[in-house]
C-alpha cells in the first residue's frame, strides 16, 4: 500500500525539477502549438486572438476541435454547443483533478487551486508517476504545467507568424507524443490483478462507447468503469 | 494582428470558463466525498483508468503507424524506462510508417 506518503509541500526547488523534466518534450509540445496557431491563423484569428485562445483556454484539442466551427458570427446557441464541445472534449480533467484530492487537497486553498489552472495532460501524468514514486512537492505538477504553458503560447504566436510554413504534424508522428508518453506513464502504475482488472474494464468500456456515443464521452466513461472495477478489486493476502 | 473581434472574444471566454470548470470541478467535488479506504482505492485506481481510456481507443482506431508507434513506445518504456526514448521511437516509427506507405 503507498500509505506512508510524505505530507504535500509547494516550493520553487520542485517547480524547477518539474519544468527540467519536461524539457525533453518541449520540440513536441511545441510542434502542436505550431500547428495550432498556424491552423487558427487559416481560420481568420488574428495574432492577438490566437494567444488569448492558447493563454486562456490551454487545451489543445479542443482548441484544435472548436476551429472547425469557428466563426465570426456567434449566436447564444452556437455559443452554448462551444461551451459544451469544450466541456465533454476535458471532462478527463475532471477526473484527473479528482485523483488528486488526496494530494493537493493537502495545501491551502488558495493554493491547490490556482495549481489546478495549470493542469494539462502532460504535467499530470507526469505529477502522478512522481506522487507514486514517493514524491510529495506540487512545485513538480506546478512548474510543469507553467512551462508548458509558456511553450504552448510562445508556439502558437510562432505559428501563427509562420503560417503555411509549418510542417504537416502527422507527417513527423507529433500526433503520437502525447499517447506515447502517456504509455510511458502508465506501466509503472503496473502492479497485480487490480490492474489487470481496471485496466481491462477501462480498456474494453472505453472502445465501446468510442462506437456507440458520439463525441469523446468515451474517455470519461471508459475511465470510470475502469476505476471502479479496480478500486472494488481486492488485493490478494 | 493585434486586433480583438468583440465576438471571438467571448467565444474564447466560453471556452476558457468551460476549462476552468474542468479543470477544477473534480478537485472540488473529492471534498464532499468521504475519503474512505475503499473511494481512496478507486482514486487510486483512477489515474490508470484514465489513461487507458484515452490511449485504447486512439491505438485500436487510428491508422496503422498510431498502433504501430504506441506498441514501439510500449516495448521501449519497458526496455529502458525513459519515457523521452518511449516518445522517440514512437514518432520514429510512424513517420517511417506515412513516409513508406
Amino acid at each position: 500500500m503507498p500509505a506512508a506518503k510524505a505530507p504535500a509541500t509547494l516550493t520553487l526547488t520542485g517547480a524547477i525539477q518539474g519544468a527540467r523534466e519536461t524539457i525533453p518534450f518541449m520540440p513536441g509540445l511545441a510542434a502542436f502549438g505550431m500547428a495550432f496557431g498556424a491552423a487558427a491563423a487559416q481560420k481568420g484569428m488574428t495574432l492577438a486572438e490566437a494567444c488569448l485562445s492558447s493563454g486562456l483556454v490551454f487545451a489543445g484539442l479542443a482548441q484544435m476541435v472548436a476551429l472547425e466551427g469557428w466563426t465570426r458570427n456567434w449566436t447564444f446557441s452556437a455559443l452554448i454547443a462551444l461551451g459544451l464541445l469544450t466541456f465533454t472534449i476535458n471532462l478527463r480533467h475532471v477526473l484527473m483533478a479528482a485523483a488528486m484530492r488526496p494530494w493537493l487537497g493537502q495545501l491551502p486553498a488558495w493554493q491547490s487551486y490556482a495549481s489546478l489552472l495549470l493542469l494539462a495532460d502532460n504535467n499530470w501524468a507526469a505529477a502522478m508517476r512522481y506522487r507514486t514514486e514517493g514524491g510529495s512537492d506540487v512545485g513538480y505538477f506546478v512548474g510543469a504545467g507553467f512551462i508548458t504553458w509558456v511553450l504552448w503560447v510562445v508556439s502558437t504566436a510562432a505559428g501563427h507568424i509562420v503560417g503555411g510554413g509549418v510542417p504537416d504534424p502527422k507527417a513527423i508522428g507529433i500526433d503520437l507524443v502525447v499517447p506515447a508518453f502517456f504509455v510511458a506513464m502508465l506501466l509503472p502504475n503496473w502492479r497485480g490483478r487490480r490492474e489487470a482488472v481496471g485496466w481491462g474494464t477501462a480498456a474494453v468500456t472505453s472502445l465501446a462507447a468510442s462506437y456507440l456515443l458520439p463525441g469523446w464521452w468515451f474517455i470519461a466513461i471508459g475511465a470510470v468503469a475502469g476505476a471502479f472495477a479496480g478500486g472494488f478489486t481486492d488485493d490478494e493476502r | 494582428m493585434t486586433s480583438v473581434d468583440p465576438g471571438t472574444l467571448l467565444a474564447i471566454c466560453v471556452m476558457a470558463a468551460a476549462t476552468i470548470f474542468n479543470r477544477t470541478a473534480g478537485f472540488f467535488l473529492m471534498r464532499l466525498v468521504p475519503v474512505t479506504p475503499r473511494v481512496r482505492r478507486v482514486l487510486d485506481a483512477l489515474p490508470g483508468a484514465v489513461l487507458v481510456a484515452l490511449l485504447v481507443p486512439n491505438a485500436v482506431r487510428g491508422d496503422a503507424a498510431m498502433l504501430c508507434g504506441l506498441t514501439a513506445a510500449l516495448v521501449v518504456a519497458k526496455l529502458t524506462k525513459s519515457d523521452f526514448l518511449a516518445v522517440l521511437a514512437a514518432m520514429a516509427v510512424a513517420a517511417a510508417i506515412r513516409a513508406f506507405p
